[in-house]
């Protein structure tokens, strides 16, 4: 018998956000799931090139999913946080 | 045969905004139906809501209480990419998981799942969320209650996922170095240490610059 857990893939833009939900076998993997997801397909992007992790922390890919899961792709900040602070910093004394 | 707090919630937008003072949709529901609150509190259902609520309960229907907001177009949250350091507090303020990200990642809205509760807003500390009008008028009552619908699964998962203690950070850390958690982690930082470290910097430099 094959038991199948409902999990949630998703990769979010400014612009445009992916987040489909997918029926799966149980023991599926974090890296399975974004392939079955159809992402990389759907918004042309390289999805091995991002960090990927289950509700806002990073995990391997080789993770296996639980039931209620959202695989989720995340892509680098666009400032370097300590140099942000620093310009924050310059602006509220100067 | 649903019971009447069910019914009550069913006919609230489920953005858990928290204008109405109470701390989500739904205990602002078993407030209505204790008689501890009056129908008029919740901006996000405008107007209709309070029909909705007052043909419900068969009573005389009233004005939204402005001291619980205005009824407004409907917004949703967006980040200033420029400006997130990816701190994660939005994604733990976020009452339906509508941001994606992770921390020293980059956090986004999912528009589609996003409310417009702003409680994302407060949290962050560099400022960096702003709500955009995504219509022009407030929704009709029909998107409003299939929105609606859709948060109120959202909400219910998250505080299922919650309270079920699915954070496993404990186990994983167990898992690579079983001997610190066998300790326990929290060490109370007592006041009086902290005062008697600074009593100690002072002394050592009231003695001058040690060799």
């Amino acid at each position: 018998m094959a038991e199948t857990i409902r999990v949630e893939v998703a990769y979010a833009e400014p612009q445009r956000q992916f987040l489909r939900a997918l029926e799966v076998p149980a023991g599926t993997t974090l890296e399975q799931a974004i392939g079955a997801s159809g992402l990389a397909e759907a918004f042309g992007i390289d999805v091995d090139a991002l960090e990927a992790g289950i509700w806002s922390k990073r995990r391997d890919r080789g993770s296996v999913l639980a039931d209620g899961d959202r695989v989720e792709l995340y892509r680098p900040l666009v400032v370097d946080p300590k140099e942000a602070r620093r310009r924050r910093a310059v602006k509220r004394t100067g | 045969m649903a019971d009447r707090t069910s019914l009550i919630d069913a006919l609230l937008p489920q953005t858990q905004c928290t204008r109405c003072g109470f701390p989500a949709c739904r205990p602002y529901a078993e407030a209505i139906d204790r008689g501890e609150a009056d129908i008029d509190r919740c901006p996000p259902g405008g107007e209709d809501g309070v029909v909705a609520l007052a043909t419900l309960l068969g009573r005389a229907t009233k004005p939204l209480d402005p001291a619980y907001g205005l009824e407004a177009p409907p917004t949703v949250a967006v980040i200033d990419e420029a400006v997130c350091i990816g701190c994660t507090k939005c994604i733990q303020a976020c009452p339906v998981d509508a941001i994606v990200g992770a921390a020293r990642h980059m956090h986004t809205i999912v528009a589609d799942e996003c409310t417009g509760c702003e409680l994302c807003i407060a949290p962050c500390p560099v400022d960096c969320i702003a709500m955009v009008p995504v219509a022009a008028a407030p929704l009709p009552r029909e998107r409003v209650l299939a929105r609606a619908a859709h948060a109120r699964k959202r909400y219910e998962a998250r505080r299922g996922r919650l309270d079920t203690g699915d954070d496993d950070s404990l186990q994983r850390i167990a898992d690579k170095a079983p001997d610190v958690v066998a300790q326990p982690v929290a060490v109370p930082i007592s006041r009086n240490a902290v005062l008697e470290a600074i009593a100690r910097g002072r002394a050592r430099r009231q003695q001058g610059p040690s060799t």
